[in-house]
């Protein structure tokens, strides 16, 4: 339980980071030049322009690649929504990547409904990802139903980790 | 000497691995409830006579488990038997009859020149009278041998007798067939393994289990054709649910048969064996097809562009589907006629109802049930509509009946870990299968074998 709201709770931080660098217009300029212009540094960091600390961001908050989902739903949460925001930015830059969204359930309920439940879960992410300009091309879906459980274990704690959609980028 | 030595090595290790591989897959039955009112009967040892000291296998050992597992009788303890013989002549029916003893069960196992066993057995019903008055006369007769059959078998089929001789007394003494002579499909997965999930088959008591498939990826929802030859299943061995038939006795006799874009699931051979429901979300979304196994057209049965239509089941006749659909806000069991486009829904208790088959006979319809979040198999009268929980385990899936409509077996978890248990259709006799190790699931059980 504790892990899984710990692993939301960064999901959350990252995606408002990523967020926050979105809306911000070279206001945090000022601090990276000063750090540059340390005499006592020997090796000069290159400069971070704007579009690097914006993709730097954006690889931090990609590195989480799972969403998670209520039971017998497929409504993807705001956290999850967040993070979803900052991989299609990354897509809809890099149009030769190409994702496969894997839909999961927990162990509760039929193993085939769940088998159609987890692709109702990846098509509600690659939704989120397409309105946010990323194109259909690049998005492959697969549902594995109940059968690869992230979490072992057959309580709410196991549960919660295993009702999700993951990312996985090809290549 | 070295070379020699690796050998060795090398052979233990292989026996090791082997018997390693045997008990992974083994299934212990455990009875969890019985039933107070189980009838008491007798399974005599059956004498042998052969080369060896002992019959390659203890009969009356697996008709007195087969008989027990029903829930209908409660065989004698081996060590309380009032009498040791093999024929019925020899049966004294007093003894027995002033123990409360219903019906007593003895037998032969000879060895013939060639290698074959002839088995000779005999039912006795120790309460028949013996003499009756026929024509103001006191006449004897013998109504007391309720059955006898002896037939030749394989020395290594001798065991899968046993379960058929307790199918004759089965039927004998209830007037419904037996259904210990079948075979039980499930997929085992074990983490430990460099392929962990195992299509298997072993006998219905869990015996003699063999890996029909092994793979690195999923398997799922095996259902048998029903001449039980073959197995259709869902494989993700290419990475995303696809469904193959496989024949269990013609080695490389397997074909993919289903792998559109999408989902491919839940297959369901028809009574006739010729066509094959499932469901395909190749048009966007999951629906029912049926599949002609001979032209291999696919019809579309179910058109509802929102919801999951999933689980088909068939009537005996053939003529209709059962399967699962939220198209009514969560998932419910609806009715359809293929001739018709018009499906009926046929649930209404609980708001999770699913995976729904038959009786043969039609009359009852058993599924999976969520009231207040937890999941039990059901039965649901199809007349009155009436539902009764069969279970008090809480994590319940994939109900399959025994061919003769007496048992349920189905998956659960129990004691953390996924389970297969069986139960009587009417909820009085409950059991467990656990696997030694590993977990065990998707279980479904063969149609009669001859």
């Amino acid at each position: 339980m504790s892990i899984t709201k710990l692993g939301k709770v960064l999901v959350v931080l990252a995606s408002a980071s990523f967020l926050f660098a979105c809306s911000s217009d070279g206001s945090n300029e000022t601090d990276t030049q000063a750090v540059v212009q340390e005499p006592v540094q020997e090796v000069v960091e290159p400069v971070e322009t704007e579009e690097e600390r914006m993709t730097r961001i954006n690889a931090e908050t990609r590195q989480a690649r799972t969403v998670y989902f209520d039971l017998d739903d497929d409504t993807v949460k705001p956290e999850g929504r967040a993070l979803l925001e900052a991989h299609a930015w990354f897509l809809a830059k890099n149009a030769n990547t190409i994702i496969t969204i894997e839909g999961h359930c927990d162990e509760r309920g039929t193993p085939a409904y769940n088998l159609a439940l987890g692709e109702r879960r990846a098509k509600a992410v690659a939704e989120i990802l397409m309105l946010n300009g990323v194109a259909a091309s690049q998005i492959k879906t697969v549902s594995h139903g109940e059968e690869k459980p992230a979490a072992m274990g057959h309580d709410e704690s196991a549960w919660s980790m295993n009702r999700r959609g993951e990312l996985k980028y090809e290549g | 000497m070295n070379r020699s030595f690796r050998a060795i090595v090398v052979f233990i290790l292989a026996f090791a691995f082997s018997a390693a591989q045997a008990e992974e897959v083994k299934l212990d039955f455990v009875i969890s409830e019985g039933i107070d009112g189980a009838r008491p009967v007798a399974v005599l040892p059956f004498s042998w006579k052969g080369t060896s000291v002992n019959a390659p296998s203890e009969v009356a050992t697996v008709i007195g488990a087969d008989l027990r597992r029903s829930g209908r009788f409660n065989p004698m303890a081996r060590h309380e038997l009032l009498q040791q013989v093999y024929k019925y002549e020899d049966v004294n029916l007093q003894l027995w009859r002033e123990k409360g003893i219903e019906a007593v069960v003895v037998g032969q196992i000879e060895e013939q020149p060639d290698g074959r066993l002839k088995v000779s057995y005999e039912l006795v019903d120790v309460f028949q009278k013996e003499q009756e008055v026929r024509n103001g006369e006191l006449v004897t007769v013998d109504r007391n041998r309720l059955d006898g059959y002896s037939s030749i078998v394989r020395a290594k089929d001798l065991r899968f007798h046993a379960h058929r001789i307790a199918d004759r007394i089965y039927e004998k003494l209830t007037g419904e067939r037996g259904a210990f002579a079948t075979r039980i499909a499930y997929v085992s997965v074990d983490r430990s393994q460099s392929k962990p999930y195992r299509l298997m088959v072993a006998d219905s008591d869990g015996y003699a289990p063999q890996t029909l498939f092994a793979s690195h990826e999923p398997i799922m929802s095996p259902a048998w054709s029903p001449d039980a030859q073959k197995l259709a299943y869902v494989s993700f061995e290419n990475g995303r649910s696809e469904v193959y038939i496989q024949s269990l006795y013609v080695a490389g006799d397997r074909k993919r048969v289903a792998a559109f874009e999408g989902i491919n699931s839940a297959p369901s051979f028809s009574p006739d064996g010729r066509r094959l429901a499932l469901t395909l979300s190749r048009d966007g979304n999951p629906e029912i097809y049926v599949l002609d196994l001979v032209s291999f057209r696919f019809s579309r049965i179910t058109r509802n562009t929102s919801s999951i239509e999933t689980e088909a089941s068939w009537t005996p006749d053939g003529q209709t589907l059962l399967f699962t659909s939220d198209r009514g806000r969560g998932p419910q069991i609806y009715r359809q006629n293929l001739a018709s486009n018009r499906a009926h829904r046929i649930t209404w208790e609980g708001n999770y109802n699913a995976s729904a088959s038959l009786t043969p006979d039609g009359k009852t319809m058993v599924l999976i049930n969520r009231t207040n979040g937890v999941f039990h198999v059901a039965v649901q009268d199809m007349e009155s509509n009436a539902m009764q929980t069969l279970t008090k385990t809480q994590l319940d899936e994939s109900p399959s009946l025994a061919p003769n409509g007496s048992m349920v077996i189905y998956a659960t978890v129990y004691g953390n870990r996924q389970v297969l248990s069986v139960v009587s259709t009417d909820g009085r006799f409950k059991a467990r299968l656990p696997s030694r190790q590993g977990e065990v699931k998707a279980p479904v059980w063969s149609p009669f074998l001859d």
